[in-house]
């Protein structure tokens, strides 16, 4: 038997072929064994990679088709409730595709769910990686782009969300319009010239056709190109584990294992979005009837992800608006249309630097926080993701007050009370929650784990047998890393007496008190041995001692 | 048992304990729980009832027993009833059609509920209205042009204890039955033609889509499925209302709902309009079997969350997921 299993000749002919003139075999060696760690939470990107391309795909199938056209005409088609409808060429198209083109109410269905799930996939992707710290340096580039990426997302489901130019296409695009007339002195400049003229016009379809199939896609085509490379040159971080350091990466190679896993995965979430699609009706745009400036309907909402933005201005007190020489301000809609996001996003693309600020950390980190260890950054990220929540469910505050049968007016005042004590409350209970997990891996670090089994000490006392935790365990539980900022390590008295100019700014004090709130209270595992604490004296070989000294 | 005992320490077992008992909680709630029968308005004529099929005696007890202690035995209102003067009969019948009146709570809003007295006791009712209470000709009449609900077996059906006991007696029993059941088909045969041609009659969905989407749709919602008003109440879904109850709420503005009088919207008009979102509710689910009760992005965004992306990253973890490390 041979050691080595050569490919066919026919094959290596064309290897060689190629190598000979591309030297692929190296980059190639090299690529293919590239490793990766293995972790669920790792995949989640991946999800996201995958609903973008099936979007493409079924996006190229709907152009064949659509029309992006305001032009009116009365319908004349297969769908028969609606003959003789006056409606848009935009509208029209839609329902030739979803009637007469084979298969094209599918695709325009899984286009929709895979755009849905795609959001979804970027923001619990975002979330991982904000919650294990793994936008800390060399990763803040990669973390920025991965933002935008989820703003352009949001946009370019909006504008899709508005070229069928149904009765939901409509409002949501007439909402856009308010928010941007809200804007002071460019506000109806901006407006005309997106419209074209007065809402709704004639141009706004093929506008946002245009952002939406090529303008948009490029760039996020683009961003994600770059997020994927830069992934690849920096590696992927890892979780704490056996033989896992900031300079060596344990998981699966990238070839066979990694590729056949990617590759069944991006089936399975194809399968799922194709599942959706068959079975579940989404946006039934030839129910909901064309849109007409007239037109309005209560109970329809934005998509899921703009859902925040609704609720944002659904819930924004309207007492603060005035009016300067003559011209309105419309707080009620500049702040929860503009100011809420641009926290939001602003906030998410700032963190990584805030944190580097506060805690003077210039170190590359590979391996990733367990969330529990950061409790400060954990707690600010479940707040914020509080706060994102009530805004979202606000958005959906007539569905709840009429599901739930919940006066409406209520709602709005319990939401308005939420969005500024929930994420409060979050922070607290999120950073106690998590100071509780840091003690106990102390004490299982100490102690061993709670075996399960009581027994009774010749002396009457009951106590539980602990037992020793796994290598891998001990590990984890070591590899806990303390908090530091150098904002309280520096000196703060030089040798010869003087103070540190820095630290007596606002700036510089600003700094070493935020510096205080994010470290403090942590649980330090350093100086701890392994199964050193005295309940381990109720191990088993520790009760055989027990028991013969009496 | 065994089966059990070798299981019930795996890791999941307390998983589905509790599934289980939920499972079982809510079926048998849902098994045991009082059924809300659905309305069912048993209009049928589509003639306004003629004088000797009425008995204005008759329909003034109803309205002394059911009405007055509110409205006052003259009709003309009292601290927790308003003045039922000039409101005309159509508001009465969509009022008593609905279930809303006789109300259990005049401080709240009544909701679609069964009819508590019959259809004839209704007519009667009716008929004493006219004749006593409205003044003049004031409120708009009952649209009896219009289909009001389907006839119900129960109208139809004799009664075991009309027939003698014992073995005659069922068999004459027998036969009435069949008797009876046979017409009632052909009465809800009349009327299945009968709203079918109100709603065929219309044939202009664009006047009708337009009408309801502009006067209707930011309460009742896109499908009438109802929606949240100000102030606690809300606007009740009219699925199950027959197209006369929609011409009447329409004609008679019951709650916080505004008028729609025949100036406003002529008759035409509103046959388009109640054409328009009857067939439209009765139009079947071209995108899948799953309708999410057509509520909208709300129920998207629900299951693209907890059924797409959670089955989606189950798989994650699935596939990544190692040897479970006993020790």
């Amino acid at each position: 038997m041979s050691k080595t299993t050569q490919a066919p000749k026919a094959l290596r002919g064309v290897g060689n072929f190629i190598d000979d003139r591309f030297h692929v075999a190296k980059m190639g060696e090299k690529n293919l064994r590239k490793v990766f760690p293995n972790h669920w939470s790792f995949m989640l990107g991946e999800i996201a990679l995958y609903s973008f391309i099936i979007l493409l795909v079924t996006g190229v199938f709907l152009t064949l088709w659509f029309k992006p056209s305001m032009m009116e005409v009365v319908y004349d088609g297969p769908y028969e409730r609606l003959n003789g409808v006056v409606m848009s060429e935009a509208y029209a198209s839609t329902l030739h595709i979803d009637f007469a083109v084979r298969g094209g109410f599918l695709v325009r269905q899984i286009h929709h769910w895979a755009a849905l799930i795609f959001v979804a996939a970027l923001v619990v992707h975002m979330l991982r990686v904000f919650f294990t710290g793994a936008f800390r340096k060399p990763r803040e580039i990669n973390w920025l782009i991965g933002v935008s990426i989820f703003v352009l997302a949001m946009l370019e489901g909006l504008f899709g969300y508005s070229l069928p130019d149904d009765l939901p296409s409509g409002m949501g695009v007439r909402i856009l319009q308010g928010v941007m007339l809200a804007l002071p002195l460019v506000g109806t400049y901006i407006s005309m010239f997106l419209f074209g003229g007065e809402f709704p016009g004639e141009d706004i379809i093929t506008r946002l056709y245009m952002l939406h199939v090529l303008a948009i896609p490029a760039l996020l085509l683009g961003l994600i190109v770059a997020h994927f490379m830069i992934l690849w040159h920096q590696k992927h971080t890892q979780y704490p584990g056996p033989g896992r350091t900031d300079k060596t990466v344990v998981g699966t190679p990238m070839f066979p294992g990694f590729a056949v896993k990617a590759g069944g995965f991006f089936f399975f979430t194809f399968a799922v979005i194709a599942g959706l699609s068959a079975f579940v009706q989404v946006n039934p745009i030839h129910l909901f009837g064309p849109f007409t400036p007239t037109s309005i309907t209560s109970g329809l909402q934005p998509d899921w992800y703009m859902g925040f933005m609704e609720g944002s201005l659904r819930i924004f007190p309207n007492t603060l608006d005035f009016q300067i020489f003559g011209y309105a301000v419309p707080i009620g809609v500049l702040v929860p249309g503009l100011i809420v996001p641009g926290i939001i996003f602003g906030g998410l693309g700032a963190w990584p630097f805030i944190e580097q600020w506060i805690t003077g950390d210039k170190r590359a980190h590979n391996v990733a926080d367990r969330p529990r260890n950061a409790p400060v950054r954990t707690g600010v990220g479940v707040a914020g993701i509080t706060f994102y929540g009530v805004l979202w469910l606000a958005g959906s505050n007539d569905i709840l007050s009429e599901t739930f049968s919940i006066n409406l007016y209520l709602t709005t005042y319990i939401f308005r009370v939420l969005a500024i004590v929930g994420p409060i409350l979050a922070f607290i209970i999120t950073k106690r929650i998590c100071l509780g997990l840091q003690r106990r891996d102390r004490e299982t670090l100490e102690h061993g784990y709670e075996s399960g089994i009581i027994r009774q000490l010749p002396s009457g006392e009951f106590i539980e047998v602990h037992k020793r935790n796994s290598h891998e365990t001990i590990e984890v539980l070591a590899s806990k890393p303390t908090i530091t900022s150098t904002a309280l390590t520096e000196e703060q008295v030089d040798d010869k007496g003087v103070e540190n100019p820095e630290g007596r700014k606002p700036k510089g004090r600003l700094r070493r008190a935020l510096a205080e709130w994010y470290t403090k209270d942590n649980v330090s595992v350093e100086g701890v041995r392994p199964h050193s604490g005295h309940h381990l004296h109720h191990s088993d070989e520790a009760l055989k001692e027990h028991t013969s000294s009496h | 048992m065994k089966w059990i005992t070798a299981r019930r320490r795996h890791p999941l077992a307390g998983y589905v304990v509790v599934i289980l008992a939920l499972a079982l909680f809510g079926v048998g709630y849902a098994g045991l729980a009082p059924t809300a029968d659905q309305a069912q308005a048993q209009t049928l004529a589509a003639d306004a009832p003629s004088p000797e099929d009425v008995d204005v005696a008759e329909g003034k007890t109803v309205f002394d027993q059911t009405c007055a202690t509110c409205h006052g035995l003259d009709g003309s209102g009292s601290k927790v009833g308003p003045d039922l003067r000039d409101v005309g009969p159509a508001a009465i019948d969509f009022q008593v059609s609905t279930g809303r009146m006789p109300s259990m709570n005049p401080d709240a809003q009544m909701p679609r509920k069964p009819m508590v007295m019959t259809e004839q006791e209704l007519v009667n009712l009716i008929a004493y209205y006219n004749e006593s209470i409205r003044s003049g000709t004031n409120g708009a009449d009952v649209p009896y042009d219009v289909p009001g609900g389907a006839p119900g077996y129960d109208d139809f059906k004799p009664l075991r204890s009309d027939f003698a006991e014992g073995e005659a007696g069922s068999e004459e029993y027998e036969a009435a039955l069949e008797e009876a059941e046979a017409e009632y088909r052909t009465a809800l045969e009349e009327y299945q033609d009968e709203y079918d041609e109100y709603i065929a009659g219309a044939d202009n969905t664009d006047m009708g889509m337009r009408l309801y989407l502009t006067n209707c749709a930011h309460c009742h919602g896109w499908s009438g499925g109802g929606g949240a008003l100000t102030d606690g109440r809300w606007a009740p879904e009219i699925h199950e209302s027959t197209p006369r109850e929609i011409y009447e709420a329409m004609v008679s503005g019951p709650g916080a709902m505004p008028m729609f009088s025949d100036g406003v919207i002529d008759p035409e008009e509103k046959q388009e309009l109640i054409s328009y979102v009857k067939t439209l509710q009765a139009e079947p689910n071209a995108g899948g079997i799953f309708d999410l009760d057509r509520v909208g992005q709300v129920a998207e965004g629900l299951i693209g969350w907890v059924v797409g992306l959670a089955l989606i990253v189950a798989c994650a973890i699935w596939i990544t997921a190692k040897q479970r490390a006993h020790d």
